[in-house]
């Protein structure tokens, strides 16, 4: 089977792939990288359980090739963090309680992340329409749309209390 | 039963000559690929090869003398905030744009695959026949232009030959008099599912006559279909709202459903009824001589 030489700026750090011609980028990030915050749901773009940001913009890594990426820059769950802090969205998870089982977390998280950085103060229906690519099958979406409100209150320099 | 998809090769050519060399080449052993929102998904097997079309320079929206080019690989979130985009008639296709699937695979899907993909239920096809567009395949003997309303031969099918690529979609610009409207009827109204029914209206009137009329549906027979009876009641008359129900009652008739998982050929007759109405009564309210 041919492969293919790509490279990928992932989370900052630039990497060197040979990577399969059908490989799937969500498998060349987790199984290649070992960045298992991206999770494999449906595998057919309709739980957005892999989102990811591609060159800014939140896409799905398991409807987009890993050959497709080459050149571009990524960021994953992992890439949020800001040093040891959590980024502002994972922390209104956290203290919001938004999460059950977590799965679907990773990527509400980052679909929520590129939509703040084009629309820094959303209404409540946007940040809905943000997360209407991202399913969770434990609890709902109350709490994780609380916290992205939340988390843009606070990036946007707000007090929130 | 293994329908693996394990294409052995991938190209990202440079140029269109190029692409069509390798679609000459490969033929339906290929499969070209954009978005990929659509091939990912129907994976489907004994491809070998896939070519890219990211390197074609295909993403542009652009206004030349009459007439609006959009490139094919042009990603959909373009389309909703183009500024090219913003006038009646042609703000039906924003209209779609942001109706369809989500933000996420928005930012993926392109213009050219949806259009490609062939579905009778594609929004921006929709959009994109009542506003007269067409189509350039480029391909081995050169260029061919085609009314997009002419480029679907049914479910899957589509006039594009093997060795040919959809290069570009153009918009005939017009003097901006008319209105237009796209509505969609989804299952439970959730962002994911594709239509029940689809309708792209556009209107045009003076003195309250119309004077040029499209109603394009969706997802009602095997590829999208001009209601041309429903536009000749409307043609060259008063607008009344009796006159709009009975051009709506005419789509109805027009409309050749199928049930499916999703509803029953009788609903989605009598919901294009409603939604050809709505949609009407909304591009005559966004026609020239009615806005505000």
């Amino acid at each position: 089977m041919p492969e293919l030489t790509i490279r990928i700026c992932v989370n900052g750090a630039w990497h060197e792939l040979t990577v399969k011609p059908y490989e799937r980028l969500v498998d060349a990030l987790r199984e290649r990288l070992g960045l298992t915050g991206t999770k494999v749901g449906c595998g057919e773009g309709e739980c957005g359980a892999c989102t990811v940001k591609v060159d800014g913009k939140a896409v799905l890594s398991c409807l987009t090739l890993a050959v497709q990426a080459d050149g571009k820059r990524i960021t994953t769950i992992e890439g949020l963090r800001q040093g040891t802090e959590l980024h502002p969205i994972q922390k209104a998870f956290v203290d919001g309680g938004a999460a059950q089982c977590g799965f679907c977390t990773p990527g509400m998280i980052v679909a929520a992340d590129a939509m703040l950085q084009h629309n820094p103060d959303p209404s409540e229906e946007e940040v809905r329409v943000a997360l209407s690519n991202n399913l969770c099958r434990c609890t709902g979406y109350e709490k994780p749309v609380k916290a992205v409100l939340k988390a843009a209150r606070i990036l946007r320099g707000e007090n929130d209390e | 039963m293994n329908h693996a998809f394990t294409p052995s090769a991938y190209y990202r050519p440079g140029s269109l000559g190029e692409a069509v060399a390798l679609l000459s080449k490969f033929g339906g052993k290929a499969r070209l690929i954009a978005g990929g929102t659509d091939l990912l998904v129907k994976k489907p097997a004994a491809i070998e090869s896939l070519i890219d079309v990211a390197g074609l320079n295909l993403s542009y929206l652009r206004k030349e003398e009459k007439t609006i080019h959009i490139g094919a690989a042009t990603t959909v979130d373009l389309l909703e905030t183009s500024p090219l985009l913003t006038g009646w008639p042609y703000q039906a296709l924003t209209e779609a744009a942001k109706s369809m699937a989500t933000p996420t695979i928005r930012n993926m899907a392109t213009i050219g695959g949806n259009i490609c993909n062939g579905s009778p239920a594609a929004d921006l096809s929709l959009a994109l026949i009542s506003l007269d567009a067409s189509v350039t395949l480029v391909g081995p003997k050169g260029e061919r232009t085609l009314p997009l309303k002419d480029f679907h031969l049914g479910v899957d099918r589509t006039a594009r030959r093997e060795d040919e690529l959809l290069a570009e979609v153009r918009i005939p610009w017009s003097s901006g008099t008319g209105g237009a409207s796209f509505l969609k009827l989804r299952r439970h109204q959730t962002a994911v599912d594709i239509a029940v029914v689809n309708v792209a209206t556009r209107l045009d009137c003076v003195n309250g006559r119309c004077v040029d009329v499209r109603i394009a549906l969706g997802s009602v027979a095997e590829k999208q279909i001009l209601a041309e009876n429903a536009q000749n009641v409307l043609v060259d008359r008063i607008l009344t709202p009796e006159l709009v129900q009975e051009a709506a009652e005419a789509a109805a008739e027009e409309a050749r459903p199928i049930s499916d998982v999703r509803a029953s050929a009788n609903y989605r007759k009598r919901m294009v009824t409603v939604l050809v109405r709505r949609s009407l009564e909304t591009s005559a309210r966004r026609c020239r001589e009615c806005r505000n």
